[in-house]
């Protein structure tokens, strides 16, 4: 009988049940596309890392971003092509050029140069152009979403990078970088001569495992033979670069207030919504009172009252998360909702809406049911 | 019907609180049964509500009681402490002193969660402006206590049901309090008391917001009903048009039976 009086009385005030929904679902769509935003971003951070087809990264000692490489020695490619279960190495040039606008400006963009023979490395894929762009003489490769930075180049278009004179052979669509600074893709060589570098040097060597190899071992073998550079899994290096600009920006402070903030409006406008309800029933809880309900039956009442917004707040809000996300989610701006999030969100929500009973129950628990007879 | 207070005449009671279950607990085997018939005894009750920082006496050691299926009214002008009375009686408040008896029990010193099931299982309410859930369909107001008492709610609306069939209101089962008469809404809010056959009726000027034919038809229902289930009534009303439904009326005046 209880959940029948909750949810009748619930479902009889239909214009305070859509503001109590209103506030839940505010708060799970604010809160998964505030989340989602922010793992879109900071994913960009590791891009290049995830995309890499590598299991292992060697870098300077003390890596901690991606992005901002020292050079190492690239002999040492042959040293760890000897570490048993390696089954390849190839060197990765990244180095910060200026690229030549059509209007004489200039963008710095960020060069990376990936071997010819192998995809380790190759963090992009061709949506403009030949497959093999990147083979070809003085090719680069830039991004779609970059267009805007570069002036609208054309695959075919000639560009100056560092003074050199490039073609655009290909665009891929969809690699950013977390900074402003755009990608550029090169062959090795290519990018070597670009960028003017030490052709003993490189950024990183990215190492690729054979079959049922124990990637930790590796790390661990690798690491003994160079003990002056950092050996890396691919995930911890993702997560490297990551937590770099979370906690270098105050990025996640960020995004965290503005999610706090949300899941605060929910507890408010539930909170608030269902103590409006209380007051206008105080009548009708003081005759329940009178005729036997207890406390804490009338607890339970607000609670499944709380429960029932709250599920039916959390479904609607997942679907319209869901639909935004495929309306706005594009590489520029990508919302990235994990499965994680998703559970996370609903069950803090879900908590959070039980929480907010107490408000009105603190209201209900006041009621004297003597009242019950004077009104 | 006779205008007079009768003052027990039962010696002090045992001091033994009501359980939960009748027949059940502490209680069981020690009521006092022997000392008194009554169905519910009031003995030198004093309440006083405190006003403007000053203490105002609002029932002054008031001995009163109601036998098994007996209807008593309690009559008088505004401010003579009958509602106070009631809420006494129906253990929605406390008195600064005195005892209260239910079925020779003493129910007076119980814990609000002793006092709220003893409401639940042993007292009906009738309030003046019926007190609807109106959120709930008639048959679902009228199920209220049944469920209350663990009564599954299909089972509790068949029995809801039939007695507002009995009661002239097979159409309104599935209305809402909104959509029905004032007379409608009292004879559901009737249902709602008896429905559990309680020991005690108490009813808050029932007639106060109904016409007088209305008025009429909701105390020949609530006599019909307490004689079929022997619950014992006590009615507060200014109505002299219903007083034909007494058995005793007990006129008050500041505080006090006349």
């Amino acid at each position: 009988m209880r959940w029948n009086l909750a949810y009748r009385t619930l479902f009889h005030d239909r214009g305070k049940l859509i503001a109590g929904l209103v506030g839940v679902i505010f708060s799970v769509v604010l809160v998964n596309i505030q989340g989602g935003l922010f793992f879109g971003l900071v994913n960009k951070a590791s891009m290049l890392v995830d995309r890499s087809n590598a299991d292992i990264w060697i870098g300077h000692r003390g890596m901690h971003n991606v992005d901002f490489a020292h050079p190492i020695p690239e002999r040492y490619r042959y040293t760890v092509a000897g570490v048993e279960g390696v089954a390849e190495v190839q060197p990765l040039k990244l180095q910060f050029v200026n690229m030549a606008l059509p209007g004489g400006k200039y963008q710095q963009v960020l060069l990376v140069g990936v071997a010819e023979s192998t995809n380790l490395g190759r963090a992009y894929s061709i949506v403009d152009g030949p497959q093999d762009a990147i083979n070809r003489n003085d090719a680069i490769i830039l991004d779609r979403c970059d267009d805007d930075k570069l002036d609208s180049p054309q695959v075919g278009e000639l560009r100056e990078v560092n003074g050199r004179r490039v073609r655009v052979a290909g665009k891929s669509n969809g690699i950013l970088n977390f900074l402003v600074t755009p990608y550029v893709f090169a062959n090795y060589d290519d990018a070597i001569e670009i960028g003017g570098s030490n052709p003993d040097e490189t950024s990183y060597l990215l190492v690729r495992l054979a079959p049922n190899a124990d990637c930790q071992r590796v790390c661990r073998d690798i690491r003994t033979l160079l003990p002056e550079l950092d050996v890396m899994t691919s995930d911890q290096y993702a997560s490297l670069s990551i937590n770099h600009w979370i906690t270098r920006t105050g990025l996640g402070l960020s995004f965290g207030a503005a999610t706090l903030l949300g899941l605060l409006v929910g507890l408010v406008m539930v909170g608030q919504t269902l103590y409006a309800m209380v007051l206008d029933r105080v009548g009708e809880y003081a005759t329940l009172r009178a005729i036997g309900l207890g406390e804490r039956e009338l607890l339970s009442i607000l609670a499944f009252q709380s429960a029932l917004v709250a599920s039916i707040g959390i479904a609607i809000g997942m679907v319209i998360t869901i639909i935004l996300k495929t309306l706005l989610s594009s590489p520029k701006a990508t919302i990235e909702i994990p499965l994680m999030l998703y559970v996370g969100c609903g069950v803090l929500i879900f908590a959070i809406c039980l929480f907010a009973a107490g408000l009105p129950y603190l209201r209900v628990r006041r009621i004297d049911p003597h009242t019950a007879l004077q009104s | 019907m006779t205008t007079t207070n009768t003052g027990t005449t039962a010696s002090t009671p045992t001091d033994v609180p009501v359980g939960v279950q009748p027949g059940q607990g502490p209680a069981s085997g020690q009521k006092t049964s022997a000392i008194t018939n009554h169905a519910l005894e009031a003995k030198a009750i004093a309440k006083s509500y405190v006003i403007g920082g000053q203490s105002r006496p609002v029932l002054d050691g008031i001995d009163f009681h109601v036998d098994p299926g007996e209807c008593v009214f309690l009559a008088g002008p505004s401010g003579s402490g009958k509602t106070t009375l009631l809420s006494i009686l129906g253990l929605l408040l406390t008195s600064d002193s005195g005892q209260l008896l239910l079925k020779g029990r003493r129910v007076d010193r119980l814990t609000e969660v002793e006092r709220t099931l003893v409401r639940r299982e042993r007292i009906g309410f009738v309030f003046q402006r019926f007190q609807l859930i109106n959120g709930l369909t008639a048959e679902d107001n009228v199920s209220i206590p049944l469920t209350m008492d663990g009564m599954p709610l299909r089972e509790a609306r068949d029995r809801a049901g039939a007695l507002l069939c009995r009661m002239g209101l097979e159409d309104h089962r599935k209305a809402l309090p909104t959509s029905m008469s004032p007379g409608q809404c009292q004879r559901v809010a009737l249902a709602r008391a008896v429905i559990n056959e309680p020991e005690l009726i108490l009813a808050d000027e029932p007639t106060a917001a109904l016409d007088g034919k209305s008025g009429q038809a909701v105390m020949e229902l609530l006599h019909q009903l307490t004689k079929e289930f022997a619950s014992s009534t006590v009615v507060v009303t200014h109505d002299p048009r219903i007083y034909q439904y007494a058995d005793r009326i007990c006129e008050m005046e500041n505080g006090k039976f006349k």
